[in-house]
């Protein structure tokens, strides 16, 4: 994992010492509002619909037990309890009083966090592949160049005031876990003809008013002019991207108006002209930063300890999590466990105090101190001895961590909708509270197979709705909350947004057409096919006939 | 957010956000802030809203709170209860999960 | 209005010349774009310093040209969450190699200023009495940095690679 050095501490420092400045002088009345509200955004810092929030940074969702732990004494000390992980590998506190955040800040970055550039037109946390390091289909750890761009990308002076936010998202995998073709810019790691590992840039991805899949903007890029060729990219963007509309301001408008051939010829000319300069990444730099990421130690283990195997054999409830939960490994005898944080009843992505600690022990006895926060809502241990297995799922089942629904339909994407947004039109938590409770009989659940469901409370898109192989969008009708539907999206390798399925629905009506569009799809599906594969398989026409008949 | 009907017959009160504490704040008739709906300073319409929202962002403009608006109510059952759900959820707390409820 | 240049109030010696105005035969003045590169010509044979005011869309390369002929570059920050005069600044010093005055104005307050002088301003326009303290406050805030911008300042990763070869010379 990475460390933080005496630079990186002192960064921090210096930056909290500074929001604490930018706080007092806003109490004080000698900043407006006005003026105020960008900086607590670049801090994290938002006025929600009941109270500030604080949205802390977890780059490229690594975070250690201690950290882990730290987050915890923040929900206790500064808040009701608890936190909500979200979309982007961040965690929100709901509740954080404004004149308490600089002294919330200072706890975080005693171990190593802040929530630099969590909001704001600015470069956003830099997000990855929740398997990064330990997947077995990964070509190299992405968070090598997530924790590059970090450092280049925090208090960019150039970037800090864009005409919108800008995200960036890094895959080191073919099998696409990061979603980096609806980012501002997604790079996904690639070998050339001559077998050298870069990236290929896609750009223009978002969801949002406006959903776009990303274009390739440069098919092979080697890595030593990565930053040279974000910073050309960011400078094209601020220069001419729209600032009249806020709607239109992201580069995925620009990309669309210009067209991706001329800013495409843009973003070459102006890194033709920085490419050989500082930017240009030298080897020893790479090297020192890849240092952080190098594979751990891991002591041999049994592949198949007879523990293990007889748990397997005697326990449903464990040999159901495991056929769920748990992933392949690339290093013999061990797991990747994913915890989910879906359980029924619970607004998903959130955890108490008590169970980020419960966690941060787990991982700190099982998976060598490293935990993994997921752009689905869920934690990873991404180094788990199988022979541990058994005892990692009882620990995790003490706290109600021990959901057996990864990837099910009860694994469910929510925004915090209403219940906590200004921005939203429509409640998300109660919605998804309704379909896991509909659908919580595991063996109807199992019989459904993958199926991603994501709600967004509004237009924004935070839970990622144009992506969800059945997407539900909160939409507002005469003051009463309705839910328009989408189906066939995906944020995977296979990208696609979703298409409209018809006229908006009433709560009741909208967890009654998930049951209808799930019958449909079992009524129609060939074997071994997904939802998303028999979607596209039959298109919208037969989904669309059963939900509006019933209405 | 919510675009709801002007309701402009409603009576009306006037909230905001404690600067410090980033609180729901209601304006009372003596021009304090509560945390208390039932405590609320009425308008019986929103046209006369307009001397309690002066008052507010006045007090916004000294930094007392933050981003005041009139909100609609009812009042059929004696105390303030906002028209728009958006201003129930704001007025009552989160209606699901573990923050459900007014908290604190 | 307070100008700052080193850190410091100095006397305003420039004055904002409207594209009307008669050109006076002495003083400092700036001019627009559209004066600039409509009477280029007679501008560059003046005698007395001369300077351009960028708006934010304009493209710094239509003066690069004209750098030479010219002692300052105003650009302007219509509002401060307007951000194009950063890259505009970073291409005139880094790409362009101006070395005149290059001068902030418009909505410029005290939290961007650090912003403003990474990317290459050199003066200010200020709009408040304590603006050399506070120029000199919001300078202090940080003190470490990572993106290499031709300010100078060493970044971060320089700094690290130095202290490693400095361990490697002494073990």
């Amino acid at each position: 994992m990475y460390a933080y050095d005496d630079f990186d501490t002192q960064l921090v420092a210096e930056r909290v010492a500074q929001f604490r400045g930018q706080v007092a002088r806003r109490i004080s009345g000698e900043l407006s509002e006005d003026e105020f509200k960008p900086l607590r955004l670049q801090n994290g810092l938002y006025l929600q619909l009941h109270a500030y929030m604080l949205r802390v940074a977890i780059p490229y969702g690594t975070v250690s037990s201690t950290q882990m732990r730290q987050l915890g004494v923040i929900a206790r000390r500064f808040d009701r309890g608890w936190g909500h992980f979200t979309t982007r590998q961040n965690i929100q506190f709901n509740w954080i009083k404004l004149e308490q955040a600089p002294d919330a800040l200072a706890v975080l970055a005693e171990v190593g966090l802040h929530a630099n550039q969590t909001s704001g037109n600015c470069i956003r946390n830099t997000t990855s592949d929740q398997f990064a390091g330990v997947a077995a289909d990964e070509i190299e750890d992405p968070r090598v160049w997530c924790e590059i761009i970090r450092q280049w990308s925090t208090f960019h002076p150039e970037f800090a005031f864009l005409p919108r936010k800008f995200k960036i998202a890094v895959t080191g995998s073919p099998n696409d876990r990061a979603a980096v073709r609806v980012h501002d810019i997604g790079l996904r790691m690639v070998k050339n003809a001559q077998d050298e590992v870069g990236f290929e840039v896609i750009v223009g991805g978002g969801m949002g008013r406006t959903p776009i899949i990303g274009k390739t903007l440069r098919k092979f890029l080697p890595k030593q002019h990565l930053l040279s060729y974000l910073e050309a990219a960011l400078r094209v963007y601020n220069r001419y991207g729209r600032r009249d509309n806020i709607y239109k301001a992201r580069i995925k408008i620009l990309v669309q108006e210009l067209g991706i051939e001329a800013y495409r010829r843009e973003v070459e000319e102006e890194w033709a002209a920085i490419k050989d300069g500082d930017l240009r990444l030298p080897a020893e730099a790479i090297a020192q930063i890849a240092a952080h990421f190098a594979p751990p130690h891991y002591p041999e283990r049994p592949t198949r300890p007879a523990a293990f195997l007889e748990a397997l054999r005697g326990n449903i409830d464990f040999a159901r999590w495991h056929a769920r939960n748990v992933a392949k490994h690339k290093q013999p005898g061990y797991a990747i466990v994913t915890i989910s944080l879906k359980s029924e009843g619970q607004p998903p992505g959130d955890a108490t105090a008590e169970q980020m600690d419960a966690v941060a022990d787990l991982a700190e006895r099982f998976s060598l101190g490293e935990i993994r926060v997921t752009h689905e809502q869920n934690l990873v241990l991404p180094h788990v001895a199988v022979a541990d297995l058994p005892e990692v799922w009882r620990g995790l089942a003490a706290h109600g961590l021990a959901s057996a629904n990864i990837g099910l339909i009860s694994d469910i994407i929510a925004c915090p909708g209403l219940d906590y947004c200004a921005l939203a039109n429509a409640r998300s938590i109660p919605l998804a509270q309704s379909i896991a409770l509909r659908f919580n009989n595991w063996q109807r659940a199992e019989r459904i197979g993958e199926l991603k469901i994501k709600i967004s409370g509004c237009i924004n898109a935070c839970g990622h709705h144009h992506v969800g192989h059945i997407g539900i969008l909160g939409v507002d009708k005469a003051g009463q909350e309705f839910y328009q539907l989408t189906l066939g999206g995906s944020a995977s390798d296979d990208a696609a947004l979703g298409d409209l399925l018809g006229p908006s629905l009433d709560t009741e009506a909208t967890v009654d057409a998930v049951d209808t569009l799930v019958e449909t799809y079992l009524s129609l599906r060939q074997p071994e096919e997904r939802f998303l594969d028999t979607y596209r398989r039959v298109g919208l026409a037969p989904f669309k006939e059963k939900v509006y008949a019933a209405h | 957010m919510a675009k709801a009907p002007k309701l402009v017959s409603n009576p009306q009160i006037v909230t905001a956000n404690d600067l410090a504490s980033g609180d729901v704040v209601y304006l009372t008739k003596v021009n304090s802030w509560t945390r208390a709906i039932e405590q609320a300073a009425i308008a019986p319409s929103l046209e006369h809203s307009a001397a309690l929202l002066a008052e507010a962002e006045a007090q916004a403009r000294r930094n007392i709170v933050v981003a005041p608006y009139a909100v609609p109510v009812t009042l059929e059952t004696g105390n303030p209860l906002p028209v728009q759900f958006r201003e129930r959820i704001r007025a009552a707390g989160p209606t699901a999960g573990i923050g459900a409820g007014p908290g604190e | 209005m307070p100008l700052i240049k080193n850190g410091e109030v100095v006397p305003e010696d420039w004055g904002y010349l409207s594209d009307e105005a008669p050109l006076p035969s002495t003083g400092a003045v700036f001019v627009s774009l559209a004066r600039w590169q409509a009477e280029r010509d007679t501008l560059r044979g003046r005698n007395q310093p001369i300077g351009v005011v960028l708006p934010n869309d304009a493209d710094p390369k239509a003066i690069a040209d004209d750098l030479p002929h010219l002692s300052a570059i105003a650009l302007v920050f219509p509002k401060y969450t307007d951000g194009r005069a950063y890259s505009q600044a970073r291409l005139l010093r880094e790409r362009y190699g101006f070395s005149g005055q290059l001068r902030a104005t418009g909505n410029v307050l005290r939290d961007q200023l650090l912003f403003m002088h990474r990317s290459g301003f050199d003066a200010y326009e200020i709009a408040r009495p304590d603006a050399a303290e506070v120029f000199r406050a919001a300078l202090a805030e940080m003190t470490l940095f990572h993106q290499p911008t031709g300010d100078g300042r060493a970044t971060i990763l320089q700094q690290r690679l130095a202290r490693r070869l400095d361990n490697r010379s002494a073990a």
